[in-house]
């Protein structure tokens, strides 16, 4: 196990030493002012500054790039995770009964959807859920994370929480109008999260279906029911996990887009303003927030398969 | 089929059914429209700072004039006489070159997390404020505020010699020489009060920038923060001199996407929008749910003439080539109807306006007779200039040049359309290398001077709004005495007699004059809106969505 984890954390080093030589080309090439400096002494005094925490400062808002680009990275962290919530609620059950009636007329149409909801741009489909709602004569929030009447401190940066924090002034209304104006983000990018899970699922349930043990016990005489929720989805899950890591960092571009259109303020939004007002400085430290977060989480995601999966045990002594 | 697929196909029904059913739970949310003592206005763009003496952007002015700062007079809406605001009253001397004012002793300054006033206001407060305009010495005057544009931006310059404190509650204004301008350029929103303490303090702490960032003054609101994420938010004057204001919680929410706007008017995310789409005014128009405010402004959108230059140093060329335009077209393809059509460069509601001058009538085969009378040569190519960005004036700059070029083709005359960004405009305006030039102009106050001096008078450059290079002793002497005239008869009868001149000389050709557009949702009441100082909440009132109240 300790041995697996220090691979590991050496796969890690060596990738965050080439994002921040990624990271340090950009704010050398951008905002760079110290020309009497060697390159090397330049990246040196970058690194330095990076691991105390100093990553400069908004020529914006003259705050901390830092904590600004934590607290907009949270919001979408938020997005992704409630737009994930909704995918499973809604896909695993679909990708069930896709595998389960696999070339059925069921399967035709839950697989139908869901490739017309790989197929659709993802800007597109914001744009059009941000007219929807009206249409329907729904009054749906379309703009923002959170109604600006209410004022809430920034604790922890996600106003999942922060808004609980508030409820002697505001009870659980800020609560809930931030859920609210989650729905629709987050439900566009459920229906890409939504399809790619669909199609795991059916896959996955496939190939448990044709497998032995599952002979086995339709031939003990177990239901279908208890054969699925006992056998089928306990083995159909760990392929599922380990396919939807490696889309970890395609749902959060998807969720920077979706940002955009719904003025939602996470990291997408806080990156578009920031170029546009030629604050470049930002760029470089994005991409070590969004990349050293989905290289943790795919560490911990390795991490969690070893535990669920007696299969995936193999690897921690396997060659790899 | 077998029991256990009919077992999943009820399952899966009953699935169907949840999501469904969880659809329907979004009906509980009430939307922000609900809320009776916050009221959100949804503007298109941010403001460039809180002071309207440095910024006269209409953003800025919607969210502070009215909102943050009080003047010592102001307009009656209705009446349009000029009544007391911080002063009680005011006396004026024989020679018209005194004006002295009496100011309320009861005017209490905003308190705020950033500044605490110990005082009420008084005349140093008044005098402060107008010092940093008028006074180069004065420790404010290069505060945030551009050097090179100052004499522009500041009308008060040529016009008020000194401003001097009588006593703490009594200052008197010394005029170089009579103008009937002045009570119009106190009711202006550049003449706002701030406070002379705040400012102290300021300059003790080093920052006297925030002055105009942190703003502290008299009027029904006061401001609260300033966020990045484009919203603004303001409170109720928390000790009001003047009666409070209804809401309690104002907030500016800047949405720079006109459809988004709308869209988050409808969704209740939005009380008030500001500048809707020209495109979608009709549509608005006919939704039952919500009510549009139309307000003609002083703001006009006009083609200037280059007269220093052939063709158009002809007033026969002139003539010819504005008739050759279809100026209908431009009305209905560009503004979409959100522009009024106009023969004249001042608004049909002002006072001065002349009712019997000569009309602007399309004939281009009438056009081309002249232009071929006047050996116009067709061989020559026209150099049309207009900024790249749509502005206040015209919301497509290129649309309407394009219909011009259209027109101009039809009877024979070549022109090549030029876009530029405003530094380029700026080498441009001044070099004179152009024929005609898209623009527009918005006067500050209500005065015609304020429209006509800018445009027509020699000692304005090209960049200060005379882009026709225009220069005529006549009308010079008209517009230099009609400032002295103390009788308003005499006055409106100069301005006939200038506008007559000018149609006659078609130094500009007036397209249309601009509307301000603003939709607000029924159960908003009470907001008024002032085209040329902003917007105004003092007296908006929120009250319950009327589907609520029919519940109760």
């Amino acid at each position: 196990m300790f041995n697996y984890l220090l691979r590991r954390i050496y796969l890690l080093c060596i990738t965050a030493f080439v994002l921040t030589l990624i990271a340090f080309t950009i704010e050398h090439l951008t905002v760079h002012t110290h020309f009497r400096e060697n390159t090397f002494t330049h990246y040196l005094n970058y690194i330095s500054a990076i691991l105390q925490g100093d990553f400069g400062y908004s020529i914006i808002d003259k705050k901390p790039i830092l904590a600004t680009g934590l607290i907009a990275f949270s919001s979408t962290l938020e997005l992704c995770l409630f737009a994930f919530i909704i995918a499973c609620i809604v896909g695993v059950p679909l990708g069930i009964f896709a595998g389960l009636y696999r070339n059925n007329g069921l399967d035709y149409t839950i697989m139908s959807l869901a490739l017309i909801g790989l197929a659709l741009p993802v800007f597109w489909v914001a744009i059009i859920f941000s007219v929807l709602p009206n249409a329907f004569g729904w009054a749906m929030p379309i703009d923002g994370n959170i109604s600006p009447i209410y004022e809430i401190p920034v604790v922890s940066g996600f106003l999942l929480i922060d808004t609980l924090l508030v409820t002697q002034q505001y009870q659980f209304d800020a609560f809930l109008n931030h859920m609210i104006h989650l729905i629709l983000p987050s439900s566009v990018l459920a229906i890409f999260l939504m399809s790619e899970i669909i199609r795991l699922t059916r896959h996955a349930i496939t190939m448990v279906m044709r497998s032995n043990y599952i002979k086995a016990a339709h031939t003990k005489g177990l239901t279908r029911r208890q054969i699925v929720f006992r056998h089928v989805l306990k083995n159909a899950l760990p392929p599922i996990i380990h396919q939807l890591r490696l889309q970890l960092s395609t749902i959060i571009s998807f969720a920077m887009v979706i940002e955009i259109v719904f003025s939602y303020q996470g990291a997408g939004i806080w990156l578009f303003d920031s170029i546009q007002q030629g604050d470049y400085l930002v760029l470089s430290t994005a991409i070590l927030i969004i990349s050293g977060f989905i290289l943790f989480s795919s560490i911990i995601i390795d991490l969690l398969l070893v535990f669920i999966s007696p299969t995936k045990r193999k690897s921690l002594y396997a060659d790899q | 089929m077998s029991a256990d697929k009919l077992t999943d196909y009820h399952l899966l029904m009953r699935f169907i059914l949840t999501y469904i059913s969880l659809i329907f739970l979004s009906g509980c949310y009430q939307s922000e429209s609900t809320l009776t003592n916050s009221l959100i206005y949804c503007a298109d763009k941010a403001p460039s700072s809180f002071n309207p003496q440095i910024s006269h952007d209409i953003a800025t002015l919607d969210a502070t004039t009215h909102q943050l700062y009080n003047r010592l007079v102001k307009i009656d809406p209705i009446s349009q006489r000029f009544v007391a605001d911080i002063a009680t009253h005011w006396k004026v001397n024989e020679n018209k070159t005194r004006y002295t004012f009496f100011l309320r002793e009861d005017v209490n300054f905003h308190d705020t997390s950033f500044f605490s006033p110990t005082r009420k206001l008084n005349a140093d407060d008044v005098i402060f404020s107008f010092k940093r305009m008028l006074s180069t010495q004065h420790p404010y005057h290069s505060v945030n505020s551009d050097s090179d544009n100052y004499l522009y931006n500041h009308p008060f310059s040529n016009l008020v010699s000194d401003v001097v404190k009588i006593d703490d509650h009594t200052i008197r204004f010394l005029l170089n020489k009579p103008d009937a301008t002045l009570l119009a350029n106190l009711a202006a929103h550049y003449s706002v009060i701030h406070s002379q303490q705040y400012a102290t303090q300021l300059l003790q702490a080093g920052h006297p920038e925030q002055i105009d960032f942190k703003p502290i003054g008299t009027g029904p609101y006061q401001f609260k923060a300033n966020s990045s994420k484009n919203i603004i938010r303001y409170q109720s004057h928390k000790s009001p001199w003047q009666l409070p204001a209804n809401i309690e919680n104002l907030i500016f929410d800047i949405t720079k996407n006109s459809t988004k706007r709308y869209a988050k008017l409808l969704s209740g995310e939005c009380d008030i929008i500001t500048n809707p789409a020209s495109s979608q005014v009709k549509h608005i128009s006919k939704n039952s749910e919500v009510s549009l405010s139309s307000q003609p402004t002083g703001n006009i959108a006009l083609v200037a003439f280059n007269t220093k230059k052939s063709p158009f140093d002809s007033a026969i060329n002139r003539h010819a080539l504005s008739n050759s335009i279809h100026l209908d077209t431009i009305l209905e393809a560009v503004f979409f109807d959100t522009a009024l059509a106009t023969n004249t460069l001042l608004a049909e509601h002002s006072w001065a306006y002349n009712p019997r001058i000569t009309k602007i009538s399309y004939s281009p085969a009438h056009s081309l007779q002249e232009l071929t009378d006047n050996k116009f040569n067709f061989s020559q190519s026209l150099r049309i200039i207009a900024p790249v960005k749509s502005s206040i004036f015209n919301p497509n700059f290129y649309k309407t040049a394009e219909l011009i070029q259209s027109n101009w083709l039809d009877i024979g005359v070549r022109s090549e359309i030029v876009l530029l960004r405003p530094s380029e405009l700026d080498i441009a305006l001044q070099s004179g290398n152009y024929d005609v030039y898209l623009t527009g102009s918005s006067p500050y106050i209500k005065d015609p001077d304020n429209l006509f001096r800018p445009l027509l008078s020699c000692n304005a450059s090209a960049l200060e709004g005379n882009s026709s290079y225009w220069c005529d002793t006549k009308m010079q002497s008209i517009l230099d005495d009609t400032l002295l005239e103390i009788s308003f008869i005499q006055r409106v009868k100069n301005y006939y007699q200038l506008q007559a001149l000018l149609q006659a000389q078609r130094v500009y050709l007036p397209i249309a004059h601009l509307l301000r557009f603003d939709v607000f949702n029924d159960n908003i009441t009470g907001i008024k809106i002032d085209p040329l100082t902003g917007i105004n909440f003092h007296f908006t009132k929120k009250n319950e969505p009327i589907d609520m109240r029919e519940e109760q």
